[in-house]
């Protein structure tokens, strides 16, 4: 488990890493299913749980799955979840199943979860890969209810589709659209970065560790970048 | 080589994994979402019919319904059909669900979708529930949203034809005016479907409106519900007639009828709202005259449509009966004023007198239509006062 704790590994994701606000991943989604607190909570743990599963499945297949065929095993291993998943909200979960429609199916492509695959899952034992996959569900989960309930507080007048009556009159419909949702985002990643004064974006995660090509590159194209410049 | 079969199979490994792991999710998630899809479907159903049980989708495409049924569920356990049905409404196509009993018992109506302006048809539904077809008709049609509510009312009715139908009766399902062309060709078969409304110039005895073919051969009248056909020699061609004295007569007074026009350079006060004046030979006179409606009341002066008046054609009888009236041309309100054009409201004033013309029901949410529409009348009356040699006076 590296030099990480386990207790370590699950609260990263939840402040220090999180990855909506710190690691600045999932924009996507982020954006589009936090116009109401029911979305945007459905949305976190149908992703928690693509991203748990998908972690144990890649972390236990880590020694099995060829360097060079990595990229299409994971998508192949995510969009499997994600499709059981989908399968499950919409057989249990008829409305969250409405609520949600194509960002469901987006999850597939989610940065998040390629990302940790990427990141965590193929260098972490399954227990860790499983941590990592909760504490970063649950950031995401925390960071889109987060936003939510402010873009639907002020933006609609009520929480989780309850009106809240002494708001009704006084109703800022930009926080339900897009520019209101890029707003309410930059203030919660200015917010971050003042509560952890700053520390918070590891820069290891930013510069090889994080890139998607460090497997290959071996970390020879930035440094060399990084001493031109 | 070797590294790459290795690397082939390792993927093929994954997939087959994953595929069995969906296989499986499936195998247990199809049969509920199924029973949800069916649940989401049929609750619009059990919306307008609680106490069903279930239903099934009947094959209309057979059968001879109204134009508005789009489609017929029957109830499983012989409650009876609900019925999808498809009209439009003012603003755009309005969808509604209604459900009937066997014996003809709305037991609800709901709008599934509409773009109405005023949402009248979000609770108007509730009106029909429990009413049989006299009941329907009794329901009454929203002030305001007049074209909404009488569109779902019709939509009501057609549902309730529709069960008769499907219960193996037969119901005219007709509109006014096919009804009225139908009797029109039977009448007179060789005016070959195509008739007229004649604007009545002459007090004709007895009869109530009077039909030209427009191929020029003849005329029907009409008397009360009977339809008579004439032909221009006067030889009475609707079988069953008995005494055809009435329509010879009718006939020989349009024929003698001869119009003269009125010269307005003489009465300029006059001209300024009377468009044009003839006058018969037997002393009726046929103005057509302008009226400010909505359209100059309501501080809209631009009108590109027809001109910015209310123009009004009505015949008059020397002692100020009007014999016939007809709009000739409006700049109203879509759906609102404009219905000033329709024979439902200028028929209204035929038989009216100088007196009693001001008490016809005004058009519902268009009062300065109707009272644009009133002022033209009286500018009628005013000319023919005048120029039955009274003083010019507006």
């Amino acid at each position: 488990m590296n030099k990480n704790t386990s207790a370590s590994v699950l609260l990263n994701g939840i402040l220090k890493e999180n990855p909506v606000l710190v690691l600045i991943l999932g924009t996507c989604p982020t954006l589009a299913t936090t116009t109401t607190v029911d979305g945007a909570f459905g949305m976190g743990i149908a992703a928690m749980a693509v991203l748990i599963c998908s972690n144990v499945f890649i972390s236990l297949l880590r020694k099995v799955i060829p360097e060079s065929m990595r990229i299409p095993c994971y998508i192949v291993i995510i969009a499997g979840f994600v499709t059981i998943v989908k399968m499950l909200v919409q057989a249990f979960l008829p409305d969250l199943y409405v609520t949600l429609g194509v960002y469901l199916d987006l999850i597939t492509v989610n940065c998040i979860i390629l990302g940790r695959a990427e990141m965590f899952a193929n260098k972490n034992p399954v227990v860790a890969s499983a941590l990592d996959g909760i504490g970063m569900g649950l950031g995401f989960t925390l960071a889109l209810t987060l936003m939510s309930t402010i873009r639907e507080v002020f933006g609609a007048a009520s929480f989780a589709g309850i009106a809240i009556p002494f708001l009704e009159n006084y109703k800022i419909e930009f926080f339900t659209k897009a520019p209101g949702g890029l707003v309410v985002y930059g203030l919660l990643i200015a917010l971050i970065y003042v509560v952890t004064h700053g520390r918070a974006p590891v820069k290891k995660s930013f510069s090889c560790e994080g890139c998607p090509n460090a497997g290959t590159c071996h970390g020879a194209a930035c440094e060399k970048k990084g001493a031109e410049s | 080589m070797k590294t790459k079969i290795r690397n082939l199979a390792v993927f093929v490994c994954i997939c087959s994994v994953i595929t069995l792991l969906l296989a499986v999710t499936n195998f247990i998630t199809a049969p509920i979402i199924e029973e949800n899809q069916n649940a989401a479907a049929n609750q619009a159903l059990m919306e307008v019919m609680p106490d069903a049980q279930g239903f099934e989708v009947v094959d209309i495409s057979t059968l001879t319904l109204p134009a508005t049924v789009t489609e017929v569920n029957k109830e499983t356990s012989g409650l009876g059909y609900v019925i999808k049905l498809k009209t439009a409404g003012y603003g755009s196509d309005m969808i509604i669900m209604c459900g009937v009993t066997n014996d003809g018992v709305v037991t609800g109506a709901v709008c599934l979708s509409s773009n109405e302006t005023l949402g009248k048809e979000k609770t108007y539904g509730e009106n029909f529930k429990d009413k049989d077809a006299a009941g329907v008709e009794s329901v009454d049609i929203i002030t305001g949203a007049t074209k909404t509510t009488e569109a779902y009312k019709n939509a009501i009715k057609d549902a309730l034809n529709s069960v008769v139908i499907l219960g193996g009766g037969s119901v005219d399902i007709r509109t006014e005016a096919e009804i009225l062309a139908d009797n029109l060709s039977a009448a007179f078969p060789d005016g070959e479907g195509s008739f007229e409304k004649m604007f009545m110039v002459e007090y004709l005895e007895g009869i109530d409106a009077v039909y030209t073919a427009t191929n020029g051969k003849g005329f029907v009248f009409a008397v009360g519900e009977q339809f008579v056909g004439v032909d221009t020699d006067g030889t009475v061609v609707t079988e069953g007639v008995e005494d055809a004295t009435l329509f010879t007569n009718a006939l020989a007074v349009i024929k003698a009828t001869v119009t003269e026009d009125i010269d307005l350079t003489s009465f300029p006060d006059l001209a300024k709202h009377v468009v044009s004046a003839k006058k018969t030979a037997s002393g009726n006179f046929i103005l057509e005259t302008k009226g400010a409606g909505y359209g100059i009341k309501g501080g809209n002066e631009y009108h590109p449509a027809s001109g910015e008046y209310i123009i009004v054609r009505v015949a008059v009888t020397p002692d100020m009966q009007i014999l016939d009236c007809i709009t000739v041309s409006e700049a109203e309100t879509d759906g609102l004023g404009d219905a000033c054009a329709d024979e439902s409201f200028y028929g209204r004033f035929a038989g009216k007198t100088v007196n009693d013309y001001k008490e016809i029901d005004a058009i519902s949410g268009a009062t300065l239509t109707t009272d644009g529409y009133l002022q033209a009348i009286e500018r009628a009356f005013n000319a023919v006062k005048t120029l039955n040699g009274g003083a010019e006076n507006e």
